[in-house]
């Protein structure tokens, strides 16, 4: 029983940095309808420029957020304004999987030039300090992880749903087309989506970056990870990667902690297989695309 | 698990230049024998496949950094019996389809003299199986899990004192050398999924439990746990006296750290690897959490084994650094050489035939101490017993290697 | 009723089997015969993924996880019964084929309920699944520990030569399903599967049990595959067997010969597979590989997105028709059909590649 709890505070805390990559993931979908295999290179590599700030001129990461925040939304606009905007509407789908998965490649391979491969983590002053409530440990890595998460999944609300250029990405994400008939540039809005999705890895990277030790390879277990959470919650959905990542998170955190950490990987897969038998597009997908 | 930036393995780019490379590759001759060759002699070809790229390439270039400096450091002597070393070394990407390419190339390509062995260790069976075929003595300073031995090829020579699964058995010999007061009544055990841990900690269990310490905790972990947190949680609340870790390196910080953050101090601890690291292991977990924590290792900075002295100052002459940042697969490496060339001395000989039937028989001094194999190619010694104390990492058990006395219960966190 | 070009494509296909077949003694070099094993078993298993991925338009990444399933299936072969001559286990290869296959029928049956994007994300969810079984089902597979295989008998000299024999039928059996599909009802099938499920189901193609077949024989190939090279390896471990890059590899190979087409995937995978090996060994290892590889890639997608194979035809088409005058049109329907140009949409694309593109 203990342990189940512990790996219920364990799973909701962690919930919240794979809420935030994942947001930036089905957010680059619906708008581009690309599945982005480069998100989790993103991650790592704002989780590398986190760590160079942080050992070069000792800033903490979490406060390194902004200037990693504007330089991955640019990476993001060039990104698709480069590879992506070339493709052809009718293989654009098909393409864009290779497409990123080879700018992923890129990222690796320019991570591992510059860092090389060796496993690098940030060690702040608070790394391993951690409260007792109640007989349960939390760390305060994980609930500033946790907090942080939460304002950027907060901020990226706010900017989706109060601004202009939010009320353009979201009429997009519904519909393509009449969004084009009432003069939304498209164009501009991937460009700028692609951008926003990217700089949710910013601060995510951040904070990963705070969590695991992480080399240039590690963001082939990331992808695999944000995949089944998108997926989960439905291609597109915010709210649905959110709570995509929640399920995702403390199914695996309280397997790890019950049963044995060699289940858990396989715990969320098992999950995942078993909503799309029942629902394809997803527990949030509104759009049936891709499925029957 | 998931895709690995193996990935290089298919580095290929290549594919626009086309497959010519193939037939190119064909018509070029045997390059890897034209020396500078001041001397009349032919120079000694020695090749060995390395991962210097992929999720292997730390240790590996490690690997390399031994090979390269036992050749220079041979080379300045005059060569093994008048003969420049020269070494190719290829990269394998950590692939396994890679190695067998690479020892198969090697082999009837460039028909070097002798193989050395590949890191990373899973990568050894194919490639001793290569080997073998072409009669070559495989000299192989990583990958000695039971199955290597279990094939019983008799070119195959593993240089380290004891099968990698052997190596924690130094520290289950120590507790039971302790008054029966002294021992721990309870062990914990949490195992990285590998080859070359989880066997270690099942061994020193295996000899805990024979000896009556209870079994209150047992946990394997898959090698892409990222977070130790839970299991160790779920272990820190057995109390167990004796943490045993069958770890490999990353897995060993987080376990130290997970355990400092639930503030749960164990009177013994013991981790397979990663905690012999002596830059890595302070550098990770924060110096004053090392103390009294246990590892094993063949080679440490301040050994006395044979040559050991002229191998640290060479390293850090050549790589810099200090005694402290010497890797041991570097020495692991480097006693590979020292084994041919101990072999050259003795025999007048160089040759693959002389080197498998000499070094079956005696023991032979190396800066890992003195080895012995066994037919199958399994060494027949023991590693020593390191632990953290005041921030360094000294050797403690047995006696006649000890620098200091071991510290029989373990400091509470922060040293 | 066999044109000329068709008779071409006949020549080709005989030709490119009888130059193979007659290697292992123009060039009895192990370490060419190494390779030459290796970019084989590419060369089936992209064969094998076209059938699905390029004729049915179902990208599937989960390949590796039958890769995987045939090297353990091996395994178990060699657990109950022992070496003699060392050919008995390519026996057994059928077994490893038509089981496989029918695992493909069940997870083809669950997989296909999703398209493209999706289809490709729950295919690698499997294959994370099954990579995760083979490192828990220790009884089955030794989990990490890995599974050792009994060193084949053969002798020194002709060592390679009946792997290379082996997965030169199985190259045979792959190219021969993917030209039999091309000029059948079951190629069009597929081709309007790719083009329009809906449509396809509408004009009376049974949808489910065309594209499960097509799986099921991709990945059936594909698990013999697995078969071999675990004998020929020598030893399985989880990560190796069951890796996401040898699908990645077959994927990429596909794509840069060219989807959908019989030679294409052929072709990808000789020049990739050969190239990768001999530079990753001359070359030796840097990191700027990767970046260099991507960079690679990138340019072939944005500039070739169709393939090798389709954009050497479109090349070859232009130059006949200028010729035309003094040539004469080929006949449409044969082996080279007058495609609508490269940057016609799919449908037109998919029909005309099922009707045959030698």
């Amino acid at each position: 029983m203990h342990a189940l709890v512990q790996g219920l505070i364990l799973g909701i805390l962690t919930a919240g940095v794979y809420a935030l990559m994942a947001s930036g993931q089905t957010l680059i979908f619906g708008v581009m309808k690309v599945v982005n295999l480069a998100q989790g290179a993103m991650v790592i590599l704002s989780a590398y420029l986190s760590y160079q700030l942080f050992t070069s001129f000792g800033i903490d990461p979490l406060l390194a957020i902004p200037a990693t925040t504007v330089v991955m939304f640019v990476l993001g606009v060039v990104v698709q304004l480069v590879f992506l905007r070339p493709l052809r509407a009718e293989d654009r789908s098909e393409l864009s999987l290779l497409v990123t998965f080879a700018v992923a490649l890129l990222l690796e391979g320019i991570m591992s030039v510059t860092w090389s491969t060796s496993v690098r983590s940030i060690n702040t002053s608070y790394a391993n300090s951690s409260w007792s409530v109640g007989g349960y440990q939390i760390t305060l890595v994980r609930l500033w992880a946790f907090l942080l998460s939460i304002a950027a999944l907060g901020i990226l609300y706010l900017l989706l749903n109060r601004t202009r250029l939010g009320r353009a990405i979201r009429a997009t994400v519904q519909n393509p087309e009449s969004a084009r008939l009432l003069g939304v540039e498209s164009d501009r809005v991937s460009a700028i989506g692609f951008g926003l999705g990217a700089a949710t890895a910013a601060a995510a990277g951040s904070i990963y970056g705070l969590l695991y030790p992480f080399n240039s390879g590690s963001h082939y277990d990331l992808i695999s990870r944000l995949l089944s959470i998108v997926l989960l919650g439905g291609l597109g959905s915010i709210g649905g990667a959110v709570v995509g990542a929640l399920i995702v998170s403390t199914s695996s955190a309280v397997v790890a902690a019950t049963i044995s950490p060699s289940w858990s990987e396989m715990t969320f897969f098992v999950i995942l297989l078993l909503v799309l038998l029942v629902r394809p597009q997803g527990l949030f997908g509104t759009t049936a695309r891709g499925a029957i | 698990m998931i895709l690995r930036n193996r990935l290089l393995q298919k580095s290929v780019l290549v594919a626009t230049a086309g497959a010519v490379a193939l037939l190119m590759a064909g018509c070029g001759s045997g390059s890897g024998s034209s020396g500078t060759g001041s001397g009349s002699k032919a120079p000694l070809v020695i090749g060995a496949s390395v991962s210097l790229t992929g999720d292997f390439s730390d240790s590996g270039k490690a690997v390399e950094r031994g090979y390269q400096l036992w050749a220079d450091t041979v080379n300045a002597q005059g060569g093994v019996l008048g003969r420049k070393v020269q070494l190719k070394i290829v990269d394998d990407a950590s692939s396994p389809v890679q190695v067998v390419t690479n020892y198969q190339n090697l082999i009837n390509k460039d028909h070097v003299d002798l193989t050395f062995g590949p890191f990373s260790t899973l990568l050894t069976i194919p490639a001793s199986r290569v080997a073998e075929r072409y009669g070559y003595a495989f000299l192989a300073p990583a990958g000695g899990g039971p199955d290597v031995f279990a094939q019983n090829l008799k070119d195959f020579f593993f240089v380290q004192p004891a099968p990698t699964t052997e190596s924690g058995d130094v520290f289950a010999q120590y507790i039971l050398s302790l008054p029966a007061s002294e021992r721990p009544k309870t062990a914990a055990y949490a195992e990285l999924d590998d080859p070359f841990s989880a066997p270690i900690a099942e061994n020193i269990r295996t000899k805990f439990e024979a000896a009556g310490i209870k079994t209150v905790y047992k946990q394997v972990y898959p090698s892409e746990t990222q977070d130790l947190s839970p299991v160790m949680a779920a272990l820190a609340a057995t109390k167990p006296d004796v943490i045993v870790g069958g770890t490999q390196s990353e897995d060993a910080y987080s376990m130290v750290k997970s355990l400092v953050q639930l503030n749960y101090n164990p009177k013994f601890m013991y981790q397979s690897n990663g905690a012999n690291s002596p830059l890595e292991f302070p550098d990770k977990v924060g110096k004053g959490n090392t103390s009294g924590i246990f590892s094993s290792a063949d080679w440490f900075p301040g050994s006395t084994a044979t040559g050991s002295a002229a191998f640290t100052k060479a390293y850090v002459a050549k790589f810099g650094g200090s005694a402290q940042t010497v890797d041991d697969s570097s020495a692991e490496a480097y006693a590979v050489g020292q084994l041919v060339q101990a072999v050259a001395a003795k025999t007048g000989k160089i040759d693959n035939a002389t080197i498998i039937s000499t070094l079956h028989s005696g023991s032979w001094p190396t800066i890992l101490g003195n080895l012995a194999w066994s037919a199958n190619g399994s060494p027949t010694g023991t590693f020593n017993l390191v632990q953290w104390q005041g921030g360094k990492l000294l050797p403690v058990y047995p006696s006649s290697v000890a620098q200091a006395k071991p510290l029989a219960v373990k400091p509470s966190w922060g040293g | 009723m066999r044109s000329p070009r068709s008779l071409l494509g006949t020549v080709r296909g005989v030709g490119f089997f009888v130059v193979l077949g007659v290697l292992p003694w123009l060039t009895p070099a192990h370490w060419i015969l190494n390779i030459l094993v290796f970019t084989l078993m590419y060369a089936v298993m992209s064969s094998a993924w076209n059938l699905v991925g390029g004729f049915a338009g179902y990208p599937s990444l989960g390949h590796a996880a039958f890769f995987g399933i045939g090297a353990y299936s091996m395994n178990l072969w060699f657990e109950h019964r022992t070496l003699h001559s060392g050919y008995e286990p390519f026996l057994f290869l059928p077994v490893i084929g038509l089981f496989a296959g029918l695992v493909g029928l069940g997870v083809g049956a669950i997989a296909m309920r999703t398209r493209a994007d999706v289809f490709a994300i729950v295919t690698i969810t499997l294959l994370f699944v099954t990579q995760t079984l083979a490192f828990n089902l220790r009884g089955l597979t030794h989990g990490a520990q890995g599974l050792s295989i009994a060193v084949p008998p053969f002798p020194l000299a002709t060592f390679e030569r009946p792997f290379y024999f082996v997965l030169l039928g199985l190259l045979a059996v792959a190219m021969g399903i993917s030209y039999g599909a091309m000029r059948s009802k079951f190629g069009l099938s597929l081709a309007a599967i790719r083009a329009d499920e809906d449509k396809a189901r509408g004009i009376g193609v049974r949808v489910l049990g065309v594209k499960l077949l097509a799986f099921s024989v991709s990945v059936g190939l594909t698990a013999m595959v697995g078969g071999v090279w675990a004998y020929y390896e020598g030893y399985i471990y989880p990560q190796f067997a069951v890796d996401p890059l040898v699908t990645i590899a077959i994927v990429l190979m596909t794509f840069l010969g060219g989807r959908a087409t019989l030679w294409g995937p052929v072709i990808g995978a000789l020049l990739l597979e050969t190239t990768q090996q001999t530079l990753a060994y001359t070359l030796g290892g840097s990191q700027f590989y990767l970046i260099a590889y991507a960079l690679v890639f990138l340019v072939v997608m944005l500039l070739m997105p169709q393939g090798i194979v389709p954009s050497v035809q479109d090349l070859l088409r232009r130059r006949r028709r200028r010729s035309v005058v003094d040539g004469g049109e080929p006949a449409p329907g044969a082996d080279d059909p007058v495609d609508p140009p490269a940057h016609s949409p799919g449908l037109g694309q998919s029909m005309t590649a099922a009707n045959g593109r030698g």
